[in-house]
Formats: structure tokens, C-alpha cells, sequence
């Protein structure tokens, strides 16, 4: 095997995704492999940056937490009572925590509110063809 | 790490008492502004998104439960206002701007200053330093980026890495320069 195929898993292997078989072939090829070696380096050593960087608190600009405080004064109290279309949104944000996500093909999720979503406008479609279908039945036996 | 808000502060800033909720914004602002800063890349996106972030929290403080610390429970408000902020407005073009840190700043690593690594996440696109940021800077599992981006596992995952190698290549770049 050449590099190429080494290199293509240094990523999984700082992520932790390979298996322990996987593992023992890479730190062997790394053992006499410089090259892959230095660039496990580099990589390992971007992520260090990132996560020291990561540390940093960064300092918002002057006045940002009496913008923040002016906005919130515009709200209704927290606990008070909400607008409608405020209930309907916080209904719907917990029930996206409640119920989760399903998996699709290809690695994608949807959440599960969604899908019972385009499930009740589904049946609400089924339901008027069918209205339609029986009344134009009606309008033919009364001709 | 910022003690938490005590429960008798939270019944107080859920009540609409201002004092509590400055208090909670005074002490967070920092970790929300860095989030979204980090997310978003510019300051002036920064801040309107974490102001959201703060907003949210203000408006969601009866739904918190102490399963969570109230920091965690607060960044995940953050990061979500964000990534949601970035998908709405997309991204402002603006100069590269390295806000003030609050300590001393970062040891990064030989020849890696924060100006480099903020400069060399700038000019990623933002699909791939959105993820990347989530997964390098703050330890997110690949599947939580995708369902925060809405974007398949195996995509986000191409995205890291690329993101990785861009920034591998610009800091060595800036080294030998």
C-alpha cells in the first residue's frame, strides 16, 4: 500500500474513527513512513491551534450588553402570557426536543415534527381528492 | 469557568426583572459573542447573532431545566443562533478584524498567532469553516454538525477535512513567508 492510502485516514484516525486493527496498520506505516508522519504533525497540530483558540473569550464591542438588555425590555416577560404565533413556535421548538430526528439516506436527518407535518399534509391532500372524486361521482348519477 | 446562575437569579430574570437578566448577560457575553464570532467570522454578524442567542435565552428561560449546566445549556443557544443566523443571512464580506481577547493571548502553538489562525479561518468558505470550527474549536460529533447544518454525515465530514488541509497549508504558507 502506498501513502496515499494512509494519508486519506490520518483525519479518522485524529477523530477516533478507526477500528483498533486500523489503528496498529497506521502507527505501523508511521513508525517508518516520515512523511505521513510529519503531516499526522501538521494536522494534529492545526487542531491544537483551533482548540487553544477555541479558549479565547473575545471581547463583544462596547455597548453590546445594554443593546442586548434595550431588546429584551421589547419582549413580553418570560413567563407571561404569548402571542399565538409565540406559542405555536416554542410548541414547535419543544416538540423538536422531545421527539428528535429521523435518519434518511445519506446520512441526512430530518426532524421528526416535520415529517408528521408533511403526514397530516399529506392526508389533508388524500382527503379533498377524495371529496372532489365523490362529489364529480354524485354530479355524473345525476345526469 | 463562570459559576452559574443561582436558581433564586433565574426565577428573577424568568419574572422580567431586568437587574438578574443583565447579570446573566454580563457574565455570558464573552463565551456567546466568541461563539458566534468563531461561527460567523466578522463582528458586525457576530454581534447581531448573539444578541439573538441572549434573546433566545431570555425568551426560553421557563423551558430551562438544571439537567444541564446553565452554561452549556446557554452555548448550545449560542451555536444554534449562529448556524442559523449564518443560513438566513449568509455572509457579510468584511475585513479580517481579530477582536480582543480577554487574557493574555492564546499560546497557539510555534509561529501560529491568533491574527494568523483568525485570518486563515476567514478565508475559508464558509461551508467548509463552519464545520470545521464546530468539530476543531469546539469538539462537536460529526453527526450533531450535520444535524446542525441540515447537511448529510459524509458531507460534513469531506468539509472537516478539507477545511483542515486549507488551514494547513495557509499557516505553513504564513511560516515560511
Amino acid at each position: 500500500m502506498d501513502c496515499s492510502y494512509f494519508c486519506s485516514r490520518l483525519n479518522q484516525f485524529v477523530d477516533g474513527e478507526l477500528g483498533y486493527l486500523e489503528v496498529a496498520e497506521l502507527q505501523g506505516h508511521l513508525s517508518f513512513c516520515p512523511d505521513c508522519a510529519a503531516e499526522l504533525a501538521r494536522i494534529s497540530e492545526v487542531r491544537a491551534a483551533m482548540a487553544a483558540w477555541g479558549e479565547a473569550e473575545l471581547a463583544p464591542p462596547p455597548g453590546f450588553a445594554e443593546r442586548v438588555l434595550a431588546r429584551a425590555a421589547l419582549d413580553p416577560v418570560p413567563g407571561s402570557r404569548r402571542p399565538f404565533g409565540r406559542v405555536v413556535s416554542d410548541t414547535l421548538d419543544q416538540l423538536d426536543e422531545a421527539l428528535g430526528r429521523v435518519p434518511l439516506p445519506g446520512g441526512r436527518t430530518v426532524p421528526v415534527k416535520n415529517v408528521i407535518g408533511y403526514g397530516i399534509a399529506a392526508a389533508a391532500l388524500a382527503a379533498e381528492l377524495q371529496r372532489r372524486r365523490l362529489r364529480r361521482l354524485r354530479e355524473l348519477k345525476s345526469l | 469557568m463562570l459559576p452559574d446562575p443561582t436558581p433564586a437569579d433565574l426565577e428573577r430574570a424568568t419574572a422580567g426583572d431586568v437587574d438578574a437578566f443583565r447579570t446573566i448577560v454580563e457574565r455570558y457575553q464573552r463565551m456567546v459573542y466568541s461563539v458566534a464570532y468563531n461561527v460567523l467570522g466578522n463582528q458586525t454578524d457576530a454581534e447581531d447573532a448573539a444578541q439573538e442567542a441572549f434573546l433566545r435565552c431570555y425568551r426560553k428561560l421557563p423551558q430551562y431545566r438544571a439537567e444541564a449546566t446553565f452554561s452549556t445549556w446557554l452555548f448550545r443557544l449560542a451555536l444554534t443562533a449562529s448556524v442559523d443566523y449564518r443560513r438566513r443571512e449568509g455572509r457579510r464580506p468584511e475585513p479580517v478584524e481579530v477582536p480582543e481577547t480577554a487574557g493574555d493571548d492564546p499560546a497557539l502553538g510555534d509561529g501560529i498567532s491568533s491574527s494568523t489562525l483568525v485570518a486563515a479561518l476567514h478565508d475559508l468558505p464558509d461551508d467548509y469553516r463552519v464545520p470545521t470550527v464546530l468539530r476543531d474549536i469546539y469538539g462537536l460529533p460529526y453527526q450533531e454538525i450535520a444535524d446542525l447544518t441540515a447537511r448529510p454525515l459524509g458531507t460534513v465530514k469531506v468539509m472537516v477535512h478539507r477545511g483542515r488541509a486549507s488551514l494547513r497549508l495557509r499557516l505553513q504558507a504564513e511560516r515560511e513567508a
